[in-house]
């Protein structure tokens, strides 16, 4: 769960990156006639009202409401004592206090005298909210996300690639021989205080022991077949690297050919994706099983930036 | 098998009575105690999708290969990994004539899915959520054991918290560490914010670069998860000598979180278990501090997700029963001090509550 640094990089992703993109969707609510747009975000579906505005739940839902020309708005279910702080990670300069989301998108769209709304993915919105919204008098237009989120810009590819120097360095610095015999749960520990440290906002980390794959820690002793798998977000921004002890790794054009395929340009942190599926651009996780002899399993796995058809490390 | 069988029976006989040919346990990264409550194993992929037979099989969809192969022994029907956005609902109900069902995690689930189940069976699903919820409450002697854990842990880690807590580090340098140590201990996960300063301190957030300065309070929830259980701790470190409205700060603080500990019991209403608190704040003058402008709860549930319903509030109500799992905390904004915390997991027993955490009730300092 996200309780790690959460920040703005303004040196990575200026003020100036949410300018382009707001106008991006200006233009996407023009082509749609519709006076405003949506976003939806919570603990786990951040990446795109980060894109937006840069704000990131660590708990609860929100919207963030781009009114064409203006700021986006937050309708926020956090409470108020919060908002100072938000205000200062993210571009928004108005938050609204919204016990329930529905209900205030509704009355800002009344108080603007909105009759058609935009909504990202208004399909993928959580049942519940979806009832509500659908119930009122309000024509919903359903902006696909693939209009609104082409493909990674360069500030988010920067961000990406942040987090994935992170998890690796990580990785080097604590998957060694020196580990082997110590617990699982002491290896993430460490592992967890170097990215925490870095600034990394949150982790999820996996582990192999060489004869099954990839799982939570137990607790047994790491050894020379063991692996990670550090899924890192650094200011709401995913990277997956795989590394084991052995050392053992994967040439990157077999991990492209070969390697289980991960978006990290969706809506959730990570999700599966077939290759001929995925758009021009995306941020990608691959991971390989790689034979480590004797029946022994070995994981490899990096992020990487695929455009064009083409894989690029990050 | 994994399954909890205590619970899973309970399901079949909720499912026999409502008349549910067939529930379906829906999770994601947020809120995965909705699909663990049937399987309770750690999933890594982005959503996952569980199906209750009546005749007890279980079914699981997955999005990650790697809880394919960690799940699949646990389960005693199919388990098929998905890599489209549909989690194969076709597979998993098309062909089986399927016409009442129910989801726990419904409220949750994208919509376009729970389209699909109800193109599948013909009707819209009901949800299960409450119901399920209302289940989980009263804790397994299982449950209760793995949160006995949780709790242990949550002392420890407030232990290293104040050990390592030092003038000069940053907020988020601290979480780093703690959180360190409690995997390092075993946690599965571990819900903690914190903040740091004086009387302009309205509230905790995830951590920031601030550094902490002599004579800051340094306030923390941690909630560490054992086998899927959650424990919390709430406490106020003083980086120093506590100053003297500090002390008087604390000691209303310890009142309200006593007098809750000493009310709460079965058949007491949950919203008396924050009246009590509120009241102590009330008598020392400071009742303004215990509304919504300054606070959000005196308490919660505990268990699978760290914030379980009902709430600690005057106005939630709903009748405590033995083996629920509370935490009281009268947490709150006070001139006096800034925001502080004070609050321990109880468990309800059958004529009373116990504590589950050990750490001293008392204003910590440096």
């Amino acid at each position: 769960m996200k309780r790690g640094l959460i920040t703005w990089d303004q040196a990575r992703v200026p003020p100036s990156a949410f300018a382009t993109r707001l106008d991006a969707l200006n233009q996407l609510m023009e082509r749609h006639a519709v006076p405003a747009l949506a976003v939806y975000t919570d603990v786990w579906r951040s990446n795109d009202v980060r894109y937006v505005s840069n704000y990131m739940p660590y708990w609860n839902r929100a919207f963030a409401v781009v009114a064409r020309a203006e700021k986006p708005v937050l309708l926020c279910s956090l409470s108020p004592r919060v908002y100072p702080w938000i205000k200062t990670v993210t571009i928004h300069e108005t938050v609204v206090p919204s016990p329930s989301l529905p209900i205030q998108l509704l009355k800002l769209a009344t108080d603007r005298g909105w009759s058609r709304l935009g909504i990202l993915d208004f399909d993928g919105l959580p049942y519940d909210l979806h009832t509500q919204i659908r119930a009122e008098r309000l024509e919903i237009v359903d902006i696909p996300r693939e209009l609104a989120r082409a493909a990674p810009d360069a500030a988010e590819i920067a961000m990406h690639r942040h987090a994935a120097a992170i998890a690796r360095e990580a990785l080097s610095g604590e998957l060694i021989e020196a580990a082997i015999g110590m617990s699982e749960f002491s290896l993430i520990g460490r592992i967890e205080r170097v990215v925490r440290r870095a600034g990394a906002e949150d982790l999820v980390a996996m582990v192999s022991d060489g004869r099954r794959g990839l799982r939570s820690a137990t607790g047994e002793s790491v050894g020379r077949n063991t692996s990670i798998m550090a899924a890192v977000e650094y200011s709401g921004h995913w990277a997956k690297v795989s590394r084991n002890v052995a050392g053992v790794i994967s040439p990157p054009s077999s991990l492209e050919r070969t390697g289980y395929m991960e978006t990290l340009s969706g809506c959730y942190p990570w999700q599966p994706v077939q290759r001929q599926a995925l758009p021009d651009a995306a941020v990608v996780a691959l991971q390989v099983e790689l034979d480590g002899g004797a029946g022994v399993r070995l994981f490899y796995g990096d992020t990487c930036l695929r455009h064009a058809g083409r894989t690029e490390l990050l | 098998m994994m399954l909890n069988e205590p619970r899973h029976r309970q399901y079949l006989d909720l499912m026999h009575e409502r008349g549910w040919e067939r529930l379906l346990f829906y999770g994601d990264g947020w809120r995965k105690e909705n699909f663990r409550c049937l399987l309770n194993r750690n999933f890594c992929g982005a959503q996952i999708l569980g199906s209750l037979h009546r005749s007890g099989q279980v079914d699981v969809v997955v999005t990650d290969p790697s809880d394919l192969e960690y799940l699949g022994p646990s389960v005693n029907g199919r388990i098929e990994l998905s890599l489209q956005p549909t989690l194969g609902l076709e597979q998993l109900l098309g062909q089986s004539q399927v016409r009442s069902i129910a989801i726990n995690g419904m409220e949750h689930m994208p919509a376009g899915l729970v389209r699909q189940v109800a193109e599948a069976c013909g009707s819209v699903p009901l949800s299960a959520t409450l119901e399920i919820e209302e289940l989980r409450r009263i804790k397994t002697p299982q449950e209760i054991a793995w949160i006995r854990q949780a709790a242990r842990l949550a002392d420890r880690g407030y232990e290293y918290f104040v050990e390592v807590a030092q003038i000069g580090m940053s907020e988020f340098e601290l979480v780093a560490e703690v959180e360190s140590f409690v995997k390092a201990n075993g946690a599965e996960d571990n819900f903690m914010l914190v903040a740091s300063g004086g009387t302009e301190v309205t509230g905790m957030k995830p951590p920031t670069q601030r550094r902490f300065e002599r004579g800051d309070s340094i306030t923390t929830e941690l909630t560490p998860q054992i086998n899927g259980y959650y424990a919390q701790i709430c406490r106020t470190l003083v980086m120093g000598e506590p100053n003297a409205q500090q002390r008087q700060a604390y000691a209303i603080f310890a009142e309200a979180q006593q007098a809750a500990q000493d009310l709460l019991r079965p058949g007491v209403d949950i919203s008396d278990v924050a009246r009590v608190q509120n009241d102590v704040f009330r008598a020392h003058g400071f009742g303004e501090y215990t509304g919504p402008q300054y606070t959000r709860v005196r308490g919660h549930n505990l268990g699978l997700y760290p914030d379980e319903l009902p709430h600690v509030l005057e106005n939630v109500h709903y009748i405590c029963k033995p083996n629920m799992i509370v935490i009281a905390h009268p947490n709150t904004y006070l001139p006096l001090s800034g925001y502080m915390v004070f609050g321990d997991t109880l468990l309800v027993t059958e004529d009373g509550c116990v504590s589950l955490s050990n750490t001293p009730k008392k204003l910590f300092q440096t």
